[in-house]
C-alpha cells in the first residue's frame, strides 16, 4: 500500500507513488549537482525532464494507473545515473578512447580524478578540510577523523599542530565523494523507538540487533537483576554489582539514545537512504569527468585532430599513447609543484592567521560555554537559599525555569550544534532551533517576571533603633572586634558560604550586612545602639521583617566582640536586612576598630558624622583606618600615637583642625623632599666634577708626536691599568690631532 | 562519440530518443543522460540547432538539425577520423600479417 500523489511535471499532471516521486526528485537533484558548473545546465535538465515526462505519459497511456518505483527505476536506468553517464564512453571506440587521452594531456586544467593523493577537501570541510581530505583518502567517515583530531588536541595538544601543518602542506581540491558518502541517519523503515539503532547499524555495516542489544542490554540486566533480587535474596552480592555497573551505564546509554535521536536526522528521501547505506549516490564523483569532456569540446576536437594526424604519421599509436600518458603524468606532477613556491608560502601565512583567529574564536566560545555551565552550577549551589528569597510557589517555579532554560538551553544548543557539525549532519529542519529559541525566551520571560515580583518586596524601608547595654571599659579604651564565627564547624558540613555576604546555618540565614559608625557621645559613657533596617512590600511587612533580625555581641571589659552577622529566623525572607551599629565614644576616651571588622563585614562604614539619622548619605572618610587607635576630642576623632602605621608628628595638635594638619603634613613632606632633591643634586654635581681631574692630567702625559703617541698608545694598551685611566684622553687626543 | 552523433544528425533532423535507438542498432550504447548534455554543448557551440515540433502525445519535442557551421565541422572531423582509421589499420595490418606468417 503506497500513497499516490499528483505532481505537475513539465506542465503535465502525473500521478506518482510518493516513494517513486522521492526517487525522481533525488535523481533530478543529483543531475543538477552533476551539471552544477555546466553552462547550459537548466536546459539540459529541462530536456531530460521533458523526456522523462514523455516516458511517463507513454506509460500512463499504456494503462498504468500511476507511476511506480520500478517504472522510475527503469527510466532512470535508461537515462543513465549521473555516475554512469560517461563510464561507457571510453569503451565505445578507439577514437573516443584516444580522444579522452589527449583531452587529459592537452587540457591539464581538467584534472583527472585524484584517488590516490592526499588533499584537503573543499567540499567537506569544517575548518580547512584536512579531516575531509584524510577521510577521503582512507575512505573513512570524516566524523571519525574529526573526533580523533579533537581527542588528540584535548589529550596531548598535538592534534591542532598536526592539523595546521597539514592545512599548510596539503593543497586544496574539491574532492568528489568517491570515498565514503555514508552518513548517519535514523532509519525510519526499521525502527523500534526512533530508528537510531538501525541507523547506527547501517552506518557501521553491522547487523541491526548489535546496537539494539547494546542499547537494551543494561535495561534488560537491570530488570533481570531486580527480579533476581526480589526472588533470590542470596544473589544479593551480584545484584549490587550489576546495579552499580548497569544502572549508571544504562542511564548513560539512554541519554545517548535521546541525544542521538535529537541530533541525527531521519533518512527521508531516497538519496538520504542511499547515503545512510553508503551506496553510491556520488553523482559528484563523475561531475568533473563529464564536464571535462564537455567543456570546450570544439577546440579539443580540433586539437585532437591535429595531434592525431601528426603523431599517427610519426609513430605508432601505442607509442603515442605512452607518450601522452607520461606527458599527462608529468603535467599532473609538475603543476602542483610549480604552482606552489611563493604562493604556497603566502598561503601558509594566511592559514596560520586563519587558524589563529579560529583558535581565538574557539577559546572564546569555549569560555562562554564554561561560564554558562559555571553559572548553572553556581545557581544550583545557591539553591538552598531560595527559601529565604522566594516566598511563593509560582516564584519558585519561575526561578527554576529561569535557571534551567535561560542558562541551560544555550549549553545544550551549543553542544548539539557542535556534534552536528562534527557528524556532518545537515540540519534538515529548524524545529530544533525554534524549540531552543522558544525555551530560551520562556526562561528569559520567567526571569523578568521573577525580578519584577521580587523587587516588589523591596519597595518600602523600615527602621528601628535599639540601644544595647554595655559595661563601661575600665581602661578608657574600647576595642571593637568581630567574633570568630560560632558556627564555623557547621558551615563545613551543612552550611554554604557565598562570597562572605550570606551564610546558611542549618535552616537559618546569616547576613554580614552590618555597618559600624563611631560618634561622639553626649555624656561621659560609651553607648552602643543598633539600627535595624529592612525592606518590604509595605510598611507593615517591612516592620515585620525587622522583628526577625537577631543580632548580638559579647563584651569582655574593653573588648567588644561583635557577632559575625545578622541571624534571620528560619522562615524569614531576605529583604535587604541591614544593621547599623553606632558606637558613641565620650570625649577623652579612646576607640580602636580591629582589622577583622573590615575583613569580615561585607558592608563596612566607619563614619563619625553627627547626624546619625541620615543614613542615606554615610560619609566614609578615607583617612579612617582599622587597626588604629583613635581618641575622641571635642572636634571629633583624632589619631593617637599608639600605632606604627604613621609617624606621629609634634606640634600643638590639640588646636589644629584636620585640614590644617593635612596641610602641615604635606608641607613638611614637601620640605623633606626638597631637601632630599637638593642633596641628590649636590651629589650629581660632585660626580660630574670628579672625572674632569684625571682627564687633565692624562692629556699632559699623552705624547704630542704621532709616532710617540702610537708607541704610548700601544704600551698603554698592553697595560690595562693605564688604558682605563687614559681612555678618554686618548680618544680626545686622536680626535684633536686628527691622527686617524 | 560526437562524430557518431553528428553523422546521424547530418542525415536529417532527429529526436534524441530516436538517436539513442539508432546508436543502439549500430551496437553503440549511449545513455540519454549523456546525450542531452552533449547535444546542448554542441548546440551552444553553434554546431547544432533545434526546432520545436508538436507531438500528438505530450509536450512539443525538440528536433535537432545541423547548421552550416556544423557541416563544416563535421567534414573536419570526418577527415581526421579517416586519417586516424587509416593510420590505425596501417599499423595493425603488418602486425597481424607477421603474426600469421
Amino acid at each position: 500500500m503506497k500513497k499516490v500523489i499528483n505532481i505537475n511535471f513539465q506542465g503535465r499532471v502525473i500521478p506518482i507513488e510518493e516513494s517513486a516521486f522521492e526517487m525522481l526528485k533525488g535523481y533530478t537533484d543529483s543531475l543538477r549537482r552533476c551539471f552544477a558548473n555546466e553552462e547550459g545546465r537548466d536546459e539540459i535538465i529541462n530536456d531530460i525532464e521533458s523526456r522523462i515526462a514523455e516516458l511517463f505519459g507513454e506509460a500512463l497511456k499504456k494503462g498504468s494507473v500511476c507511476i511506480t518505483d520500478s517504472q522510475v527505476n527503469t527510466i532512470i536506468d535508461n537515462m543513465g545515473r549521473p555516475e554512469e553517464l560517461n563510464q561507457d564512453e571510453p569503451g565505445l571506440n578507439p577514437g573516443a578512447a584516444s580522444q579522452h587521452q589527449s583531452a587529459t594531456a592537452n587540457d591539464a586544467q581538467n584534472m583527472p580524478p585524484y584517488r590516490d593523493k592526499l588533499f584537503r577537501d573543499n567540499n567537506d570541510k569544517f575548518l580547512g578540510g584536512v579531516c575531509g581530505g584524510l577521510a577521503h583518502y582512507f575512505k573513512l567517515d570524516p566524523a571519525i577523523i574529526r573526533v580523533a583530531f579533537a581527542l588528540a588536541t584535548i589529550g596531548w595538544g598535538s592534534g591542532i599542530i598536526l592539523y595546521i601543518l597539514l592545512w599548510i602542506i596539503l593543497p586544496s581540491r574539491t574532492l568528489a565523494g568517491i570515498a565514503s558518502t555514508k552518513r548517519l541517519y535514523r532509519n525510519p523503515d526499521e525502527k523500534v523507538i526512533a530508528g537510531v539503532a538501525s541507523g547506527i547499524a547501517s552506518y557501521f555495516d553491522i547487523a541491526i540487533w548489535i546496537p539494539r542489544i547494546i542499547f537494551a542490554l543494561p535495561l534488560v540486566f537491570g530488570i533481570l537483576s531486580s527480579f533476581l533480587n526480589k526472588y533470590f535474596h542470596w544473589f544479593y552480592n551480584h545484584e549490587s554489582f550489576s546495579k552499580i555497573v548497569f544502572s549508571s551505564f544504562g542511564g548513560t546509554l539512554l541519554v545517548i539514545y535521546a541525544v542521538l535521536w535529537a541530533i541525527i536526522p531521519e533518512a527521508k528521501s531516497a538519496t538520504e537512504k542511499l547515503e545512510m547505506r553508503g551506496e553510491k549516490v556520488d553523482l559528484n564523483s563523475i561531475k568533473n569527468t563529464i564536464q571535462e569532456d564537455l567543456q570546450g569540446f570544439k577546440s579539443r576536437a580540433e586539437k585532437w585532430g591535429k595531434d592525431v594526424s601528426e603523431k599517427a604519421q610519426q609513430m605508432g599509436e601505442e607509442v603515442t599513447q605512452t607518450v601522452k600518458e607520461t606527458s599527462a603524468n608529468v603535467v599532473n606532477e609538475t603543476r602542483p609543484i610549480a604552482k606552489s613556491g611563493i604562493s604556497r608560502l603566502a598561503n601558509a601565512i594566511g592559514i596560520l592567521f586563519k587558524a589563529f583567529f579560529m583558535f581565538i574564536g574557539g577559546v572564546i566560545s569555549l569560555a562562554l560555554l564554561a561560564a554558562l555551565v559555571a553559572i548553572l552550577f553556581a545557581g544550583a549551589s545557591v539553591f538552598p537559599l531560595k527559601d529565604f528569597v522566594l516566598d511563593s510557589a509560582p516564584q519558585q517555579v519561575l526561578a527554576w525555569l529561569f535557571l534551567l532554560l535561560f542558562f541551560g538551553i544555550p549549553i545544550i544548543a551549543f553542544i548539539t550544534a557542535f556534534i552536528r557539525r562534527i557528524m556532518g549532519v545537515k540540519s534538515g529542519n529548524n524545529y530544533l532551533g525554534y524549540t531552543f529559541a522558544g525555551l530560551w525566551v520562556i526562561g528569559l520571560v520567567s526571569g523578568i517576571f521573577l525580578l519584577a515580583g521580587f523587587s516588589k518586596h523591596f519597595e518600602v524601608k523600615a527602621r528601628e533603633k535599639q540601644e544595647y547595654a554595655i559595661a563601661q571599659p575600665s581602661s578608657g579604651k574600647l576595642l571593637v572586634t568581630v567574633a570568630d564565627s560560632e558556627i564555623s564547624t557547621t558551615t563545613i558540613s551543612s552550611g554554604i558560604k557565598v562570597s562572605g555576604l550570606l551564610r546558611i546555618d542549618g535552616d537559618s540565614l546569616q547576613l554580614s550586612n552590618i555597618s559600624v559608625h563611631v560618634e561622639k557621645s553626649n555624656d561621659s559613657l560609651y553607648h552602643v545602639t543598633g539600627t535595624r533596617l529592612s525592606n518590604g512590600k509595605d510598611g507593615e511587612e517591612a516592620r515585620k521583617n525587622l522583628v526577625n533580625i537577631q543580632y548580638g555581641f559579647t563584651q569582655q571589659d574593653s573588648v567588644l566582640k561583635l557577632n559575625r552577622g545578622i541571624h534571620l529566623a528560619p522562615n524569614a525572607k531576605f529583604r535587604n536586612q541591614q544593621l547599623v551599629l553606632t558606637i558613641q565614644v565620650p570625649v577623652g576616651k579612646k576607640i580602636q576598630i580591629d582589622r577583622s571588622v573590615r575583613n569580615r563585614f561585607f558592608f563596612l562604614n566607619i563614619a563619625d558624622n553627627e547626624d546619625g539619622d541620615d543614613w542615606s548619605d554615610f560619609e566614609t572618610k578615607n583617612n579612617w583606618r582599622t587597626g588604629v587607635e583613635y581618641e575622641m576630642t571635642q572636634e571629633g576623632l583624632k589619631r593617637t600615637g599608639n600605632t606604627d602605621n604613621l609617624k606621629s608628628w609634634d606640634g600643638d595638635k590639640e588646636d589644629e583642625t584636620n585640614p590644617m594638619q593635612d596641610y602641615r603634613k604635606s608641607r613638611r613632606q614637601l620640605e623633606n623632599e626638597l631637601e632630599k632633591k637638593n642633596r641628590e643634586l649636590d651629589e650629581i654635581k660632585k660626580e660630574l666634577e670628579k672625572p674632569a681631574e684625571p682627564k687633565k692630567v692624562a692629556l699632559h702625559t699623552v705624547p704630542s708626536d704621532k709616532k710617540a703617541f702610537f708607541y704610548w698608545f700601544q704600551s698603554a694598551n698592553s697595560n690595562s691599568a693605564v688604558i682605563r685611566e687614559d681612555k678618554v684622553a686618548a680618544a680626545a687626543y686622536i680626535f684633536y690631532h686628527k691622527l686617524i | 562519440m560526437e562524430f557518431c552523433i553528428l553523422s546521424i544528425i547530418r542525415q536529417g533532423e532527429v529526436y534524441p530518443s530516436d538517436l539513442v535507438e539508432k546508436m543502439k542498432s549500430a551496437n553503440l550504447h549511449i545513455l540519454e543522460g549523456t546525450l542531452y548534455p552533449l547535444l546542448t554543448r554542441l548546440k551552444n557551440a553553434g554546431v547544432l540547432t533545434y526546432r520545436w515540433v508538436e507531438s500528438n502525445s505530450g509536450p512539443p519535442r525538440k528536433y535537432f538539425v545541423m547548421t552550416e557551421q556544423g557541416l563544416q565541422f563535421y567534414h573536419e572531423l570526418e577527415l581526421t577520423w579517416n586519417e586516424l582509421a587509416a593510420a590505425v589499420s596501417a599499423l595493425t595490418q603488418p602486425l597481424t600479417t607477421t603474426n600469421n606468417s
